[in-house]
């Protein structure tokens, strides 16, 4: 299959590798197919792609590279990401732990869920806020 | 709007499947009890909102930014990242 994204232009991807969301994300509930872009480029990221609309993508990191033993009550059938907002400044920039894409690894039926751990945040800084000597 | 008056243990259908019914009343706190089919998602409204917010932030992402954020991760390792498709 061939799509054109407005940031990867010219994208060539399987049906097959395509992520089906039934509900779609977050105030994006009319786009509900994706697939993961992997750029050499922004590494670590990766990007969920839409397949429907050329202009939307998200950059995604893997959640256990933020926070060790994150997926862990989220089960081993499924790859878990968490959406990036990045901000020019790198300390301004944020992970969504709160609610995480979750895909089943063999349906590869896509859900993005809000969990009910509070201690989770919506923005969790993508690095220790300066001063900070780790160990978070 | 639809507004309606319910006193407790009295409820709410919402088609043939949705039933909210009012379990108590404390200090200022309604606490409702849900009862849905698997396929409706229910949400505190204010955690919906801020999904939906976040969503948007990270939507507006480009990728020459994200690269730039990429090149100040080094604490994260970088390098192999596994699962990708």
């Amino acid at each position: 299959m061939k799509w054109v994204n407005r940031q990867f232009g010219d994208l060539d991807y399987d049906e097959n590798m395509v992520i089906h969301f039934a509900e779609g994300l977050f105030g994006f509930e009319q786009y509900r197919n994706f697939i993961i872009v992997h750029d050499v480029d922004s590494e670590p990221f990766r990007w969920l792609v839409s397949v429907e609309n050329a202009d939307l993508s998200f950059p995604m990191l893997e959640p256990g590279m933020i926070l060790p033993g994150y997926e862990g009550h989220l089960g081993k059938d499924s790859e878990i990401w968490v959406l990036a907002a990045l901000k020019p400044n790198v300390q301004q920039s944020t992970v969504n732990l709160r609610s995480p894409i979750v895909i089943d690894r063999r349906s590869y039926e896509g859900q993005q869920i809000i969990l009910d751990d509070e201690t989770l945040p919506f923005q969790f800084p993508l690095v220790p806020p300066s001063g900070a000597t780790g160990g978070r | 709007m639809l507004v309606l008056s319910r006193k407790v243990d009295e409820d709410i259908r919402i088609g043939d499947q949705i039933i909210v019914r009012v379990l108590g009343v404390k200090d200022g706190q309604v606490k409702l009890g849900i009862e849905a089919p698997r396929s409706v998602r229910v949400f505190r409204g204010e955690l919906y909102v801020q999904a939906q917010k976040e969503n948007l932030a990270a939507a507006s992402a480009d990728r020459s930014s994200a690269k730039a954020v990429a090149a100040s991760l080094t604490h994260l390792g970088g390098g192999d990242t596994g699962t990708s498709k």
